[in-house]
This record gives structure tokens, C-alpha cells and sequence, in this order.
């Protein structure tokens, strides 16, 4: 039973918060008490941000929960979960020591700097070979769509690449074409249907009819 | 005293967000007398049990992600999708739960986290089979873009799903994610309303949920006719909105520009 009302009272609180929110957007200023940092919505908002940053203390638990098993069972794994652990305690004390002195120090940012911002940038930069792979299944001209799709590639591919214009200069005319003005209204239809499915879902949550990210979905 | 009620775009905006949702309330309240609604099949959502029955066939996990998201459910863009995504991965949950497949949840977003644990207890509650949740393998949490990018890669190389669902509010993981899939012959479903990742999902998945499809997705699941009334009622209102965009266009061509500037916030 207590389950129910647990389940009630997600819907409950949802359908309130969705609600204010929307009070705040079209009539805020003209509600005493609902805008603003000290204002109900201003609130809530706060509260968000507060329950978000608890979030990540629950995520670096998971995280600690997941590695120790790993390093317990002795599993192939356990290698890594060792480095993670200990580049884990690391920064946390050096995040620590920030906290309560005021002092950045040196192998915090470096740590930043020269390890973390490289890897970001060295993974974001392998996306070109995924999208090259991926380009290549989609451009293969199966049928009349993937045939225009593979045409429409090639001006687009030419009007980007330096070589398009030695070979022929119409080929950045028409290449900018499909992405200004072909393109434009496809990608437009998408975002207006996009909006209206927003708003349905909005409305389901709204009033609690919404329950599938609670496991109501069968 | 101020004016209560300014008569500006934000309240045509509001006039229209109110006839919206008595559309959609409408079609829900015939939904509810009995009336036929007839809804199209997803064949995204159609292919979810079969993309699990692989899976048990071949006795390998599923990988599921509602991707970056902006790293957190309140983002006005992303946090639906991530919302919707947590909805599908529900009944994705229920399925794994009664075949015996593994699934695991990879997620940066760290606020989604107690929401995600406790769909995927339901779901196996839901089954009888509580005692097989274990959320520290079902759920993989890393808190940026690159080590949760890093993590889902490594994963799909060692452990070789048999199927991979990403559905939610994708960046550049997308492309990266479905094509790892690829390369190891997992069965791929994809959905989101980022359209600047689109063409990824659809040029990499074997199934994708296209913008409202993935909103409209957990209402088909679900299957409960007064909710399938709201997707009626959005349908409808596609029509109006086309029928919005003539009228504006008709207006714009004889140099009347009065309903763009009434509409635009």
C-alpha cells in the first residue's frame, strides 16, 4: 500500500512543480510570492540545483560501490578500478585541501589540464572516423532515397572541401544551397513536431497520467 | 495595480498552450468513453522485445543509455527526452526481467540516478524477480561526457551486447556509441529530438524514434487508450499548426507580417 502512495505522490509532486513553473513563465511578476531567488519558483529551481549536487555524491558512491566489487572480486577489471580509486582519493584530497584553504594546488590543475582536457579532446576528435564509418553505410546507393542522399552528400562533401572549388566553382553554390535552403525546412518540421510531442508528454506529466519513467509501462 | 494579464505574444502563447492542452484533454475524456483511437506502430518500439529475445538467444546483455543530456533532468531541451528515455528503459527493464537478460544503464546524469533505480526495481518487482536487481551492475555512472563515452566503448568491446537502445537527449556520443555497436553486430534502436544528432541515429540504428516519437513512444507502450487520446489530440493539432504556417505564409506574400510578430516570443 505504502508503495502506492509512494508511486502517487511522484506523480503528484510532477503535476505541482510542472504546474508552478508554468504560473512563473506566464504570470510571474504578477503573482506576489511565486518569482524571483525568494519566490516559490525561485525555490524550487534552488531546490533542483541542491537535490542535482546530492545527485553527484550519489553517482561518486555508485562509482566507489561499482570499483571496490571489482577490486574484491579480483576480476580482470580490478587493474583499472585500482587506478581509479587511487586517482579518486587523490583528487579528492587535493579538492579537499582547495576546499578548506583557499589554495589551488599545483597537481590539481595540472591533473586538469594535461590529463583530463587532452583525453576529452583526443576522444572528441576520433567522432571524425565514427562519422566517416557511418557516413560510409549511408551513402551506399541501395535505393532512389540513398541514391539522392549520396548526391546530395557528394555537393555538400565538395562544397566544404577546399577541392570543390579547384575542380568546379558551382560546387560550393550548390553544396551551400542544400545546407541553407534544402535542408532548412526538413530540419524545421522536425523541430515544430518536436515541440508539439513535447507538449502531449508535458501535458501527460502535468496531470499524472505520465507514469512510464516510474515503471508503469507494461 | 498592475495589469494582471499583458496582451502580448506570451499570452497568445498562453491562449494557444490552453487550447492545446484541451485538445488533448478532449480526445483523452472520448478516448476514455470508448471511442476507437487508432494509433500508428512504432516500429522502433515493436522491435524492443525482439532486440531482448536476441539477446536471450544469444545469453548476452543489452546496453541502454538515455545519452548526455546536458548532464542533468532539469534542462528544459534534454530533460524530457532523458524523462522519456527512463520510460522506455522501464519496460526495456520489464522484458530483460522476465527473459533473464542482463541490462546495463549507462547514464552521466547524476540527478536521473535515484529516478533510474527505482524504474528498474519496479520493473524486476514487477516481474517477481526483486532479488536480481543489483544497481551496482545494472547501473554505470560516470559524471562528464568523456569517461561516460570512454566507459559505454569499453563496455560494448568486452562485454559484446547483443542489443544497444539509446534513447534520450544525445550529443556527440551518438555517433560514437551506435557505431561501436555496429562494429560488434549489435541489434541498434535510437530515438531522440536533438536534431542536430538525428542523421547519426538514423544512419547507425536499425530502428529510430524520430522527435515526438520518442515522447509518444511510452504512451504506445503503455497502451492505455485515454493516454494514446493525447497522441490523437497531438496529430490534430499538427494539422492546425500546418494550417497556421499557410495562413502566415499567405499573409507574409500580400506584405501582412501582423500573425508572425503576434506569434514570435
Amino acid at each position: 500500500m505504502s508503495q502506492v502512495y509512494k508511486r502517487e505522490l511522484v506523480f503528484i509532486v510532477t503535476g505541482v512543480v510542472a504546474l508552478v513553473m508554468m504560473l512563473d513563465y506566464f504570470f510571474g511578476k504578477n503573482i506576489p510570492g511565486l518569482s524571483g531567488s525568494g519566490g516559490i519558483a525561485g525555490q524550487l529551481q534552488t531546490w533542483a540545483l541542491i537535490i542535482q549536487l546530492m545527485a553527484i555524491g550519489l553517482g561518486a558512491i555508485n562509482l566507489i560501490q561499482v570499483h571496490y566489487r571489482q577490486i574484491s572480486r579480483k576480476t580482470d577489471m580490478a587493474i583499472y578500478s585500482i587506478i581509479f580509486m587511487v586517482f579518486f582519493a587523490f583528487l579528492l584530497l587535493l579538492g579537499l585541501y582547495k576546499l578548506f584553504t583557499g589554495v589551488e594546488l599545483y597537481p590539481y590543475t595540472w591533473v586538469f589540464a594535461n590529463v583530463y582536457t587532452s583525453l576529452g579532446t583526443t576522444l572528441y576528435a576520433i567522432t571524425g572516423f565514427f562519422v566517416f564509418s557511418a557516413a560510409y553505410r549511408a551513402f551506399r546507393a541501395r535505393n532512389v532515397d540513398a541514391a539522392i542522399l549520396l548526391i546530395g552528400g557528394c555537393f555538400v562533401l565538395l562544397a566544404n572541401a577546399p577541392i570543390g572549388e579547384v575542380l568546379w566553382s558551382g560546387f560550393p553554390l550548390i553544396g551551400n544551397w542544400f545546407n541553407n535552403v534544402g535542408q532548412i525546412p526538413g530540419m524545421r518540421a522536425f523541430t515544430v513536431v518536436g515541440a508539439l510531442g513535447l507538449l502531449a508528454y508535458g501535458f501527460r506529466a502535468l496531470i499524472g497520467k505520465e507514469k512510464g519513467f516510474y515503471s508503469e509501462a507494461s | 495595480m498592475g495589469v494582471w494579464i499583458v496582451l502580448d505574444t506570451k499570452f497568445v502563447a498562453l491562449l494557444l498552450l490552453i487550447a492545446s492542452f484541451a485538445l488533448f484533454y478532449a480526445y483523452m475524456k472520448l478516448a476514455q468513453g470508448g471511442m476507437k483511437i487508432k494509433v500508428r506502430t512504432f516500429p522502433a518500439v515493436a522491435a524492443i522485445p525482439e532486440a531482448i529475445g536476441r539477446a536471450a538467444e544469444m545469453g548476452k546483455p543489452v546496453y541502454y543509455s538515455t545519452g548526455l543530456g546536458q548532464l542533468t533532468l532539469n534542462n528544459q531541451l534534454n530533460g524530457p527526452q532523458t524523462l522519456a528515455g527512463i520510460s522506455i528503459l522501464g519496460y526495456t527493464t520489464r522484458l530483460c526481467a522476465k527473459s533473464g537478460v542482463k541490462i546495463t544503464y549507462f547514464t552521466p546524469i547524476a540527478d536521473s540516478l535515484p529516478l533510474v533505480e527505482e524504474t528498474m526495481r519496479n520493473a524486476y518487482l514487477a516481474e517477481g524477480k526483486p532479488e536480481e536487481f543489483d544497481p551496482t551492475t545494472a547501473i554505470n555512472f560516470q559524471n562528464e561526457q568523456s569517461p561516460y563515452l570512454t566507459a559505454s566503448l569499453g563496455w560494448i568491446q568486452r562485454e559484446k551486447p547483443a542489443s544497444s537502445i539509446l534513447l534520450g537527449g544525445f550529443y556527440y556520443e551518438s555517433v560514437c556509441i551506435a557505431e561501436a555497436g555496429n562494429i560488434i553486430g549489435a541489434m541498434q534502436i535510437g530515438g531522440t529530438a536533438n536534431t542536430h544528432q538525428l542523421p547519426f541515429l538514423v544512419a547507425t540504428c536499425d530502428y529510430t524514434l524520430i522527435m515526438e516519437e520518442l515522447y509518444a513512444a511510452s504512451a504506445e507502450i503503455s497502451g492505455n487508450p485515454d493516454v494514446l487520446g493525447s497522441l490523437k489530440g497531438e496529430d490534430l493539432l499538427k494539422f492546425l499548426v500546418l494550417a497556421l504556417l499557410g495562413i502566415g505564409f499567405l499573409l507574409a506574400l500580400i506584405g501582412n507580417t501582423s500573425l508572425i510578430g503576434l506569434l514570435r516570443l
